[in-house]
């Protein structure tokens, strides 16, 4: 099995498990931690698709570099939320 | 033995997703994620794209990282609903045809990718020799100005829901001399990858995350009070900054060269290094904002 491989399957199983836990956790913490797992499987999926011959393609780099800055902000925002939601009442 | 190395890798990472996804405790979720984000910067080294890995290690389990721990405490622990094994079966049966669809999906991707050769063809007249960097800042710099966007949408998403803002707890006599250290590390760290990022590994997003990571240690010492009028509108100026600044270059390209972001020949260098300037600033304080949260009180 080839480096490659075995880092397909880490992607795939980190996505699946985090779809798994995204649908059946009632926390919203857990939930947006998952959110975070499945979203680096996925760029872990998408880097290892630009690869040829040991070399990886910089237009997926650029989208996952995208995708990990808009996550921080998606994860800042669902954050508040939630604590809004939740009522924020340490005060 | 590279082979073992990656076997082990992944193995660790696959690991450590389940004990993020799966662990009873909060915190030992967040560190467990936090380690994954780690692995897998590492892993991503071994893939040959070593600026996502420092962004993912900066951000994905830096940044967030910090952001999870902060509402861990904060956000009331739901109730173990004893789910329905009808429900927990279903969604393990999504999961799995989801995981089958993606492999099946990443195996048939064609052998020959379309952009590597475009952008060898171009590289020489982007300004910079990093490809990723060409790419995010020449090629589809129209992204990059869209991403910023976001940032903008979640800043003032935060900004507008009031929730109750970081109050640090007193952390000690060694927090002010640890400051002291990593402060200043952290800008002269974040102005080199900013550099360098033209030809070698790093950019404006991780500069920006670094620079955030020494800003959170001025928050967290209590050195950087935000509430304070000045400080507080400082910071959130220079984060709408990057929107602001990134905009008018787009503006300014279009009407210099009819097209947005299309850079004056020869040019395009310092077009780049000076937008990438304002946003790393910018980047830095738009998180720092994030963690902290709005400055105004919860209403009674």
């Amino acid at each position: 099995m080839t480096s490659e491989t075995m880092y397909i399957l880490a992607g795939v199983l980190l996505a699946a498990l985090a779809m798994h836990r995204l649908c059946t956790a009632r926390d919203a913490l857990a939930r947006i931690l998952a959110l975070n797992v499945l979203s680096v499987g996925i760029a872990m999926l998408m880097l290892l698709a630009g690869r040829v011959a040991g070399v990886t393609d910089a237009v997926p780099q650029a989208f996952v570099l995208t995708g990990i800055v808009v996550l921080v902000a998606v994860t800042a925002a669902l954050l508040s939320l939630a604590e809004r939601i939740s009522g924020g009442d340490d005060d | 033995m590279t082979q073992l190395f990656d076997a082990l890798l992944a193995v660790g990472i696959v690991g450590v997703a389940v004990a993020a996804l799966f662990a009873n405790d909060r915190f030992a979720a967040v560190g467990a994620f936090m380690v994954m984000g780690f692995l897998v910067a590492l892993s991503w080294v071994r893939l040959g794209a070593p600026d996502v890995a420092l962004a993912e290690a900066a951000i994905g389990a830096g940044l967030t990282g910090a952001l999870l721990l902060r509402s861990a405490r904060r956000l009331r622990v739901e109730p173990k609903m004893c789910q329905s094994r009808w429900s927990v079966a279903a969604s393990g049966l999504i999961s799995i045809g989801f995981a089958g669809l993606l492999y099946a999906a990443i195996t048939s991707v064609p052998t020959v990718p379309a952009y590597p050769p475009l952008v060898a063809e171009r590289l020489g007249e982007s300004g910079v020799s990093n490809p990723v960097t060409a790419v995010l800042l020449n090629f589809r710099a129209w992204d990059t100005l869209l991403e910023i966007a976001v940032l903008f949408v979640a800043l003032v998403l935060v900004i507008v829901v009031p929730v109750s803002r970081v109050r640090p707890a007193p952390l000690g006599e060694m927090v002010v001399p640890f400051a002291k250290v990593v402060v200043p590390l952290s800008v002269l760290i974040s102005g080199h990858l900013l550099w360098q990022g033209a030809d070698a590994p790093g950019g404006a997003f991780q500069a920006g995350a670094v620079l955030a990571g020494g800003g959170l240690a001025l928050v967290l010492a209590g050195a950087m009070r935000l509430k304070k009028p000045l400080q507080g509108g400082i910071l959130r100026a220079t984060a709408l900054s990057g929107l602001a600044v990134f905009g008018a270059a787009a503006v300014a390209t279009a009407a210099l060269t009819g097209h947005l972001l299309g850079y004056p020949d020869g040019q395009a260098k310092i077009w780049i290094l000076g937008i990438e300037a304002v946003l790393t600033l910018a980047i830095a304080a738009t998180l720092v904002l994030l963690f902290h949260g709005s400055v105004r009180r919860v209403p009674k």
